[in-house]
């Protein structure tokens, strides 16, 4: 079986352009990564290509259902400007959906599902909150964009103050949780492949020995490889589906989340400032 | 000696750590659960709707879970390597 010859997921090779520690490469990752780009490209191009205004394909038709749905959620949490979201998010989603289900292939030698690695999901997610925080500084100006470190805006001004420290947590934490999310259900998804895998190895190990542990290696063997096929299954359609949509989603309500502040100031204390800046920069 | 004390420990406080975090992660998922059967009896037209904000949290629940389970093996692989 190919998965026994494996090292232990977590273990990456490396190699090592230059004497320093920002040139070492974990290079499986980049390969791995380097391949679900390509996919993308290529199907979003395949898109792009048959484009009919008539009667769509089915993969036109399941894309413009899935980028209708973008733009609602779009809509409803960050309102209106929020269209340069919708290319950022849908290709981060679909991108991370092909690295997770590439998974699915009995892969061999180096490559592995690209969000196994910690550096990847945390280049995804540092991404994802730069342009959140610059799209922030833009539509609340510079002042907005400080003041919204002090919620709840309802509270008298002491609280508010008080809340600043955990205003700036939430914003530290904020990639830290994205990325640790995702990297932490495909790594622990390899993780349990791995552990039945090697559970298989140990239970055929059993059956030559004789007597009863031969019974419980014949009897317990295939239940552990009907175990591994289902968890599987259950890794790669089940959890890796819902964590790009779930990382498409918080991306989207990060958006939301970066123009708090907006509405009370429009009605609010300065009118002029804000407002402007959010309908030029749009 | 040393190591295989500092190993014992490492692998009793990554049972405990996974212990507890199944206890959460199970009783989050019922919560979920929970929720959506009450709306689904209130308002039986909105269970396609219910059931993916469920899946959803179940997702977003699980998630501290599989978190736990791999930081878990990265320090037991970090101290079996590590310390010597």
């Amino acid at each position: 079986m190919i998965l026994l010859a494996e090292a232990p997921p977590g273990t990456h090779p490396t190699v090592s352009v230059c004497n320093a520690w920002y040139c070492t490469f974990n290079y499986d990752s980049l390969i791995s990564s380097a391949i679900a780009i390509i996919i993308t490209i290529l199907v979003g191009f395949l898109v792009a290509d048959r484009l009919s205004h008539g009667v769509p394909g089915k993969l036109q038709m399941l894309f413009e259902f899935l980028i209708d749905y973008v733009r609602g959620l779009i809509r409803e949490s960050v309102g209106e400007g929020g269209g340069f979201i919708v290319p950022l998010a849908m290709t981060l989603g679909f991108y991370i959906l092909v690295a997770n289900w590439i998974d699915f292939f009995p892969l061999a030698g180096p490559v592995h599902p690209a969000n196994a690695d910690l550096n990847q999901t945390l280049a995804l997610a540092l991404v994802v909150i730069i342009v959140v925080q610059a799209y922030s500084l833009r539509v609340l100006g510079v002042r907005g964009y400080f003041r919204r470190f002090t919620k709840p805006f309802e509270m008298a001004l002491p609280v508010r103050i008080a809340f600043i420290p955990l205003n700036v947590v939430e914003e530290v934490v904020k990639p830290v949780t994205l990325s640790l999310r995702l990297f932490g259900n495909i790594f622990a998804g390899a993780l349990m492949v791995y552990l039945i895998g090697s559970l298989i190895t140990f239970l055929a190990g059993l059956v030559p020995s004789g007597g009863l542990t031969t019974a419980l290696g014949v009897v317990l063997g295939p239940l552990a490889e009907i175990g591994l096929i289902i968890w599987k299954a259950f890794d790669i359609f089940f959890v890796g589906t819902i964590q790009a949509f779930i990382f498409t989603l918080l991306t989207i309500i990060y958006f939301g989340m970066a123009r708090e502040g907006l509405e009370e100031e429009g009605h609010g204390e300065h009118r002029r400032s804000a407002p402007a800046t959010a309908e030029t920069g749009g | 000696m040393n190591h295989a004390i500092v190993l014992a420990g490492a692998l009793i406080a990554a049972g405990i750590a996974l212990g507890g975090g199944a206890i959460g992660a199970a009783v989050g998922d019922g919560l979920a659960g929970n929720a959506t059967i009450q709306g689904t009896a209130r308002q039986p037209e909105a269970q396609a709707r219910l059931q993916i904000i469920m899946f959803l949290i179940i997702g977003l629940v699980e998630a501290m879970y599989f978190i736990n389970l791999a930081l878990g093996f990265y320090f037991i692989t970090a101290v079996a390597s590590g310390v010597q």
